[in-house]
């Protein structure tokens, strides 16, 4: 892994606010976070963290206040709404937890549509292929009423994954699945990372989904304030977690 | 895009405000335009057979009422050397007078058909007319009689339509040509009986009879020579030229190419004339069929500009109210990569893609209910006796595309919106009930509220005759303004009318689900406010100045009776002799000053020529001015003006001999007044009375017509809104359920809310509607000088009201219902 590469995504001295004069929050502070192609980050901290922040922010669905957000080597400050749009339709997938697909079209449906969205026809094969590799061939033509949760969330993540983006964001990919299927779509993140050299940032609650990542970057109160390889394991994870709670429960 | 139809299959419930409005608003465009445009002008059948007609030059007064004539001498002479001109075979001058059927004393048919039924014998020939019994009139006295003759309660079949295609003209020649085989026998039946009734009825008609009519002159009974395979009363040519006021048309019967006939002519009349052949031939239409089907054009185009007005309105409600419920979705397109540009066009292709099917499917229906109207517009003389629908496909793809883009406007402001939404809204719970107080609102609400209030306000200082325009302008503005400071009034609304069920759960439920839910609460509310309020208003104004006419009217005449016509178009001379009273003659004459020309109506009174205001300032003339004047019978004649006054006179004997044919309209009786046939004597307020309610009949159906289309659209917007809001509130009601609420108790909620949304735009629309009446009614009693009650349409209002909370409940009711049976 080169360190001169582009990263796939860049904030430098990120900083979203919320609100102004009394009541202004402070949701991102001054972070500074690299994402390197084919990297897997999982994001993780206490609720208000600013950890969905950094996502939105990271993915340009939300502009900083200050600071920079950078996708792929572009800047995306100054961007018009237009130019913003296009460029997470082509460097941007996302996965959301409550898996986002739209109702009225099939599985094929709604994993074309950022194809078509940019105005181009899916090649021969192409979605069926990537359906395919989620675990989906066969199932093309249902609509998301009629497959399970975790059969939607592969949905969706085929649907990130069919513009090979730079970057995939998935926010709490796990957190409306049981454990068995939550545990599959984990091990396509995984695989999409292995094979495809696809990067990640996951904001997550669960230490086995983080887990599974290369490094785990832990917020509080809106700020970067440790990191640890994934490696360490899901318990050394969650206890890591339950002392930074601690911890900014007795600071509150 | 192919997402879009997708959509539409996904989505359709909440497309279906959309489709239905569309549906609608089509149906009625399609419908109407197709009976607007069978309703063509077209020559009388009785010159079927000439396809030349020539007619004397045009008066250019812009007024379609002033027509010059040639005396018959300047006709006969024109019909003389025309009848010399190549590829000519015939040209006949068509003189017409006032011929009516009297039966048992009474008069019968169309009035005003009746004005032009007298016609010269030779002129049968420009119909193709052909005796089917009898022989020709020659002397004074005889006539020959069509089949069939004027039916009472229709208007003369001579306007019906060209003999060749309607089956009705074809039946009754059948008929008359069957009667040739019973002369002997019926004729010498009904001859005992002394009248031609029985001919009538039995559509027989014997020669050797007499038939009872009424003329200019008065009660006639002239000898029947004769019958002809057309409608109208034939007289010999001197006694048609003698009774009628002038030739006003000549036709020109022809072999060979018509083209070069008409070139002809035209070199041979040369400015003495008009040619007119095909379709210019269609401008000899009779003024009472014109006015008829002006009349019914007039409600048509009313009901298409407010179809497609409500239309527009209905849709982008719908729309609105489909894009705030869709934001999530609409977020996610947002967020996978739709650019703004493209959510929009996105709605736009759904809103094509509906509107297209809903009028795809509304204008066939709109069209195929075309021709089951047209029975009833010819009954309640909207259209002419004899109209047919024909096939229209203008009327189909305009009304297709009318209904398009209609739809298109209607969704332009929701897609700008919907275009904005955040791709962030995605990852939202969107339970917040978005703003429903827009800046447009807070600025548009208030400006309307001012300008109308400034209207009402200022209407004393306006000139009288723009007074009722202004009242209506300045309610237009403040319901518009009521509509969109809706949100702000509902909720100190809500809590009075709602107070005295606080206590109840039912009632705190209703009453918390309103105030939280405004949006969803204005967006009801809306247009049971402005149904409710145009109810009022319309109707309320049209009753109050109904009111005050006949007051104005009758405070004009002394107490007494009149005499006037009895299913005529006006008195005859022998009925006002019979009164002892000199006849009020009525005639239209053309008075050139100078350059100017300008058509006047002028009744038959004292020595000299008088003019009236209006016509003396059009001219630009003065007391003491020579001007001339052209008769109705085509004569010329220079007379000094001896005043000005309100209305226009010339002496009696004048207008006796240039318009022999001219009748009085009415005259005040001193005595008892004496029967005489078609007159009749009332009380002068009576009469005033049964001609404003004969206006009035039709202003009510205007009224009913509009209200009805406007009450219509309410509905469903009124319907439509619930029934997408309650749907969307599926959650919300589960909860309830949960929290231990019976379906019974989830009813009652729903139909609570619904309920005070329709009293809260009921109460709203009609405070707005009578402090514009009041207006309205200050001004009128300005204007007469009298105090007038103040009219409010109780009945409608109760019927608009009850209809939009009939329809509210419903629609909020449905799917509550639906959810608890899928449950079970």
């Amino acid at each position: 892994m080169t360190n001169d590469a582009t990263p796939a995504v860049e904030l430098r001295a990120a900083t979203r606010t919320y609100g102004t004069g009394e009541r202004a929050v402070t949701a991102l502070d001054r972070v500074d976070a690299r994402f390197e192609p084919g990297t897997f980050t999982a994001v993780m901290g206490p609720s208000g963290s600013g950890k969905s922040t950094l996502l939105h922010c990271g993915a340009g669905l939300d502009r900083l206040s200050g600071g920079e957000a950078i996708i792929d080597g572009v800047p995306v400050r100054g961007l018009s709404e237009r130019a913003l749009t296009r460029l997470r339709r082509s460097r941007v997938g996302f996965v959301f937890q409550a898996f986002n697909l739209v109702p009225a079209l099939t599985a094929a449906q709604n994993v074309a549509l950022p194809l078509r969205l940019a105005g181009r026809r899916p090649q021969r094969g192409e979605v069926t292929g990537v359906l395919a590799e989620v675990g989906l061939a066969g199932r093309e033509g249902h609509r998301p009423s009629e497959l399970s949760g975790g059969q939607q969330q592969r949905v969706a993540i085929a649907r990130a994954l069919v513009s090979r983006p730079a970057v995939l964001f998935a926010d709490e990919p796990t957190g409306a699945l049981d454990a068995a299927s939550g545990a599959a779509v984990l091990r396509l993140l995984r695989s999409a990372v292995d094979r495809h050299r696809q990067t990640i940032v996951m904001v997550t609650h669960d230490p086995i989904a983080a887990a599974i990542a290369d490094r785990v970057l832990f917020l509080a109160d809106g700020r970067v304030v440790d990191e640890l390889p994934g490696t360490v394991g899901a318990e050394h994870i969650a206890l890591h977690t339950a002392r930074l709670e601690g911890a900014t429960a007795v600071t509150r | 895009m192919s997402a879009a139809w997708a959509m539409v299959r996904h989505r359709f419930a909440s497309f279906a405000g959309t489709f239905v409005a569309v549906f609608l608003g089509v149906a009625v465009v399609a419908g109407s335009a197709t009976l607007y445009l069978s309703s063509q002008p077209q020559a009388p059948a009785r010159y079927d057979r000439a396809p030349v007609l020539v007619t004397p030059p045009d008066a250019d007064t812009g007024d379609t009422r002033d027509q010059q004539a040639w005396t018959s001498e300047e006709a006969s002479a024109l019909a003389t050397r025309l009848g010399g001109v190549p590829g000519v075979t015939a040209a006949v001058p068509d003189p017409w007078f006032y011929v009516q059927r009297l039966e048992a004393g009474r008069a019968t048919g169309d009035d005003q058909a009746a004005l032009i039924d007298g016609h010269a014998w030779s002129s049968a020939a420009l119909g193709g007319y052909r005796l089917t019994a009898g022989r020709a009139p020659r002397t004074p006295g005889e006539v020959v009689i069509g089949t069939p003759n004027p039916v009472p309660g229709t208007a003369s079949p001579e306007v019906t339509s060209d003999s060749k295609s309607t089956p009705a003209n074809s039946k009754s020649t059948a008929g008359a040509t069957g009667a040739t085989g019973t002369i002997g026998t019926s004729g010498t039946a009904s001859t005992v009986g002394g009248t031609a009734n029985t001919a009538s009825t039995e559509g027989t008609v014997g020669t050797a009879r007499t038939v009872e009519v009424l003329t200019s002159a008065g009660p006639e009974t002239w000898r029947v020579t004769g019958t002809v395979d057309g409608p109208g009363f034939y007289v010999a040519d001197g006694e048609a030229a003698k009774r009628a006021s002038g030739v006003r048309v000549i036709g020109l019967t022809v072999t060979g190419d018509v083209q070069p006939a008409v070139d002809a002519a035209r070199a041979e009349v040369g400015p003495s004339g008009v040619v007119r052949s095909g379709a210019e031939r269609d401008a000899l239409e009779p003024g009472s069929v014109t006015r008829i089907r002006w009349i019914g054009a007039q409600l048509l185009i009313a009901l298409v500009s407010l179809g497609a007005f409500a239309t527009v309105f209905v849709v982008s409600s719908t729309c609105a109210l489909s894009a705030a419920q869709r934001r999530r979705e609409l977020g996610l397109l947002r967020a996978v990569g739709a650019t703004p540009g493209q959510v929009r066009r996105m709605m736009y292709a759904e809103t094509t893609l509906v509107a297209l099917l809903a009028g795809l499917l509304g204008a066939p229906a709109g069209m195929a209910t075309a021709p089951l109207l047209a029975d009833a517009m010819v009954e309640i003389g909207l259209e002419p006796a004899g109209f047919t629908v024909t096939w229209q496909p203008a009327a189909l793809i305009g009304s297709v595309l009318l209904g398009l883009f209609v739809a298109l406007a209607g969704v332009t402001a929701a897609a700008r919106r919907a275009s904005r939404i955040p791709p962030l809204d995605a990852l939202r719970e969107a339970a917040v009930d978005p703003r429903a107080m827009t800046t447009a609102r807070w600025i548009v609400g208030p400006l309307c509220a001012i300008a109308g209030g400034a209207l009402l306000a200022g209407m004393p200082a306006l000139p009288l005759e723009m007074r009722s325009s202004a009242g209506m302008g300045a309610a237009m503005f403040l319901l518009c303004s009521a509509a969109l400071l809706s949100p702000v009034l509902i909720v100190p609304l809500v809590r009075a009318v709602a107070g005295p069920w606080r206590d109840t759960a039912t009632g705190m439920l209703v009453r918390e689900g309103t105030l939280t839910g405004v949006r969803r609460v204005a967006s009801t509310a809306a247009p049971v406010l402005a149904t409710v309020g145009l109810t009022v208003l319309l109707a309320g104004t049209v009753a109050t100045i109904e009111v005050a006419a006949g007051i104005d009217e009758t405070a004009k005449y002394p107490a007494a009776d009149v005499l006037v016509p009895d299913g005529t178009p006006g008195l005859s001379a022998a009925a006002v002799a019979a009164q002892g009273a000199e006849p009020a003659l009525t005639t239209r004459v053309l008075i050139t000053h100078g350059d100017t020309t300008a058509g006047s109506y002028a009744t038959g009174r004292g020595d000299g020529l008088v003019l009236d205001r209006f016509t003396a300032d059009e001219l630009g003339s003065r007391a003491g001015d020579v001007v001339t004047v052209r008769f109705a019978d085509g004569a010329r004649a220079q007379l000094p003006v001896k005043a000005v006054d309100d209305e226009a006179s010339l002496p009696p004997d004048l207008v006796r001999k240039h318009d022999p044919d001219a009748l009085t309209s009415m005259i005040v009786l001193k005595d008892t007044a004496i029967p005489a046939p078609g007159a009749r004597a009332v009380p002068i307020h009576d009469f005033v009375m049964e001609e404003i309610d004969e206006e009035g009949r039709l202003v009510d159906l205007f009224l009913l017509a509009l209200i009805g289309l406007t009450a219509g659209y309410t509905a469903i917007a009124v319907g439509n809104t619930l029934l997408m809001a309650t749907t969307a509130r599926r959650g919300e009601f589960q909860a309830l359920r949960l929290a231990g609420a019976g379906s019974g108790q989830m009813l009652r909620v729903v139909a609570g809310e619904a309920l005070l949304a329709v009293s809260v735009g009921a109460i709203l629309g009609g405070l707005v509607a009578i402090v514009s009446l009041l207006g309205v009614r200050a001004a009128v009693e300005d204007e007469i000088g009298r105090d007038i009650d103040l009219v409010i349409p109780w009945g409608a209002t109760a019927a608009v009201t009850a209809l939009c909370a009939a329809l509210a409940l419903a629609s909020a009711a449905f799917p509550v219902i639906k959810a608890a049976r899928s449950r079970s």
